[in-house]
């Protein structure tokens, strides 16, 4: 049990180290779709980081109990819930917001981060370990959605967040809040990221 | 006529213009995993056209019949316990996502048994790659796809029968290999080229799926043209 | 392998039983908190989804809205023929001081991109267009999507519903004309044709009395 990473080591694993969208690349369909606001963008971390660590907690304090064959089902059946619940409250209290993320906060069901964080981690550790884990995961998730989502929305609208900051002679590239500038920007970001990787690997 | 012409326009619409990886986003994790080969692709492809397929099936079938409000099963279950108008007001769709994701994963079973019954060569080359459909996006959204077209629509004449479910399914999918076999057949001649250190893997499929995303971008409207020309 | 913690559980782990109470346990768990959260807050959802219509109601019948103590909004439908199906439009009946304004109804139809649903706005007697609102649009960014824009929309206020309405590029002159948005002909007309379409179904069903006007139960 010593060989596992310790609470404080998760929380900042999940941050840059094994950033679940730039190093493990997963949870890939929300990346691409809701940031072209940074609005969006934020709210969606938000959501998953709120059902990872409930998952999390869940998942951890019933480790001892479950049997590898109903490991997916519970899974499965913890992390609908949450997601369901998380739907209802933001349809609730940030309605227009709600549906500007429209089916994609569904997909978060589907999210490999979420599993695949429960599988390697909650399933194996106590509630501290588990609930950083979420916490670091859902943070480094939050600042690469927020990385693309910046660019995306300030090249394609001249504002951020909603707020004008480019001056209005800014020719808006309408094409970077479309879906091909969704690709083209996580693209070249993911290449600046493994070039940096590289440079420091090389140095090291 | 109207009906074919309906049906026409949402499998254009399906496969093309709203292609779920290119446009909606779904379905991206196996879109860059397992675009490396053409057969490869074809053969996920096939295996999300089937499991969609059912999955929407049992999807619509659940929706409509149990878990909408007014529902024809549970009025009539519920009529044993409460009043006529009480039972026709019950709605069941905060469950929708639950009975969803375990209709998916129901699917993916089935369709895994019944290629390894029938197909063994076949069921040996999909591997791993059968279970990690139950967590492509793709066959999730086709799902919520159908289910916004039967909760909620003001129009009782607007809600989606099965056909038009099935359509959404089928080629939703196929617009899903579609673009995973374009892309492979890409990567494939990549393979000889010179790509940069950072940008082999991941990074190029992204860049490259952007700019196949620009040129679907071409197909919009098209289906505006056809619903006038047909006079639908 | 296992330490000793999980040595005395693993007697639990290998339970079929077990396994089975807990996942009824669980179900039983989750299925209680989605009918809470059912009930607390489906009320403040539908709430959500009627006040984004209603707050725009006001404004597509007059300039200048009167007090809201003055207002009546009344939702409602009206049944039409939409090409040999029978069908029905969404509407709310507006008045103020107990004496209908106008109504205010809700109209969809294929835009250049993707679905468009409109609020449009007309006088008592459908004779004249006061105003019209895009509900839901998802054309292309900085072009097809100026049609929400109030300048834009703003060309629909006061045209009379005689003749239908035609798309011209450039600047039209003529009381029945609207401007195309540049390089967004088709999202333009889309729009207009929607209006079009939905004043002639709505022509001599309503009028100042209520005409065949159907409230809708509460």
């Amino acid at each position: 049990m010593s060989d596992q990473p310790t609470p404080t080591e998760r929380f900042i694993q999940g941050i840059l180290p094994e950033n679940p969208i730039y190093r493990q690349l997963l949870g890939l369909c929300p990346t691409l779709a809701v940031t072209n606001g940074l609005k969006q963008a934020l709210t969606m971390a938000g959501a998953v980081t709120v059902v990872l660590f409930c998952a999390n907690i869940i998942v951890s304090l019933i480790r001892n109990l479950l049997k590898p064959h109903l490991r997916i089902v519970v899974f499965t059946l913890t992390i609908a819930t949450f997601v369901t619940i998380v739907d209802r409250f933001l349809a609730a209290y940030m309605y227009q917001m709600s549906k500007a993320l429209g089916p994609y906060i569904p997909l978060i069901i589907v999210n490999c981060i979420i599993i695949c964080r429960c599988e390697v981690c909650a399933s194996k550790q106590g509630l501290l370990a588990a609930g950083s884990d979420a916490i670091g995961q859902g943070i480094g998730f939050g600042l690469s959605l927020a990385s693309i989502a910046v660019v995306r929305e300030l090249l394609g609208t001249g504002a951020l967040a909603g707020v004008a900051v480019l001056p209005a002679a800014w020719p808006q590239w309408v094409i970077m809040v479309l879906p091909p500038g969704a690709f083209l920007t996580f693209g070249l970001l993911l290449g600046l990221i493994n070039w940096l990787q590289q440079r420091q690997s090389a140095k090291g | 006529m109207t009906y074919l012409v309906d049906i026409f326009l949402i499998a254009i619409t399906a496969a093309l213009i709203n292609n779920f990886v290119l446009y909606y986003f779904v379905g991206i994790c196996p879109f860059i995993g397992v675009s490396r080969q053409v057969d490869m692709a074809v053969g996920m492809g096939a295996a999300v056209i089937f499991v969609m397929t059912i999955a929407v099936f049992l999807s619509w079938t659940i929706t409509y019949f149990v878990l909408m409000p007014g529902a024809l099963v549970t009025t009539w279950v519920a009529q044993f316990f409460v009043s006529a108008e009480r039972a026709a007001q019950i709605d069941l769709t905060i469950l929708s996502y639950i009975v969803y994701i375990f209709s998916i994963a129901s699917s993916v079973q089935l369709v895994e048994m019944y290629v390894r019954k029938f197909y063994p060569p076949l069921y040996k080359s999909f591997g791993v790659f059968l279970p990690l459909i139950t967590t492509n996006c793709a066959i999730l959204f086709a799902c919520l796809m159908v289910m916004s077209n039967i909760v909620g629509v003001e129009n009782p004449n607007d809600i989606w029968d099965l056909g038009r479910a099935l359509t959404v399914g089928i080629f939703g999918g196929l617009g899903f290999t579609i673009a995973i076999v374009i892309m492979a057949g890409i990567r494939e001649e990549l393979d000889m080229c010179d790509v940069p250190e950072p940008l082999k893997g991941a990074a190029i499929t992204l860049i490259i799926g952007g700019i196949l995303a620009m040129a679907f971008m071409g197909f919009t409207g098209v289906d505006n043209g056809i619903r006038a020309a047909l006079g639908g | 392998m296992e330490s000793s913690s999980s040595q005395s559980a693993g007697g639990f782990k290998n339970s079929n039983l077990v396994q089975a109470w807990l996942v009824l346990l669980l179900a039983l768990c989750f299925g209680s908190a989605l009918a809470a959260v059912q009930v607390q807050l489906s009320d403040t959802i539908a709430e959500n989804k009627l006040n984004e219509t209603l707050e725009q109601v006001p404004a597509l019948i007059w300039n200048e809205a009167p007090a809201p103590e003055t207002v009546q909004i009344t939702p409602g439908t009206l049944s039409v023929e939409k090409q040999g199906q029978a069908s029905s439009y969404t509407l709310y009946r507006v008045a103020k001081d107990d004496k209908v304004a106008g109504w205010v109804v809700k109209a969809g139809g294929q835009g250049y991109a993707d679905k468009l649903e409109l609020l449009v706005g007309v006088d008592a007697d459908v004779r004249k267009i006061t105003g019209l609102f895009v509900l839901e649009q998802k054309e292309t960014p900085g072009l097809g999507n100026k049609v929400i824009e109030p300048d834009w929309r703003g060309q629909f206020t006061g045209k009379a519903t005689e003749t239908p309405l035609e798309v011209v590029k450039g600047h039209g002159e003529g009381p029945a004309t609207i401007d195309a948005i540049t390089g967004a002909t088709i999202s333009s007309r889309s729009v207009t044709n929607i209006v079009n379409a939905t004043i002639a179904n709505l022509k001599g069903k309503l009028d100042a009395s209520g005409g065949q006007f159907s409230e809708r139960s509460q």
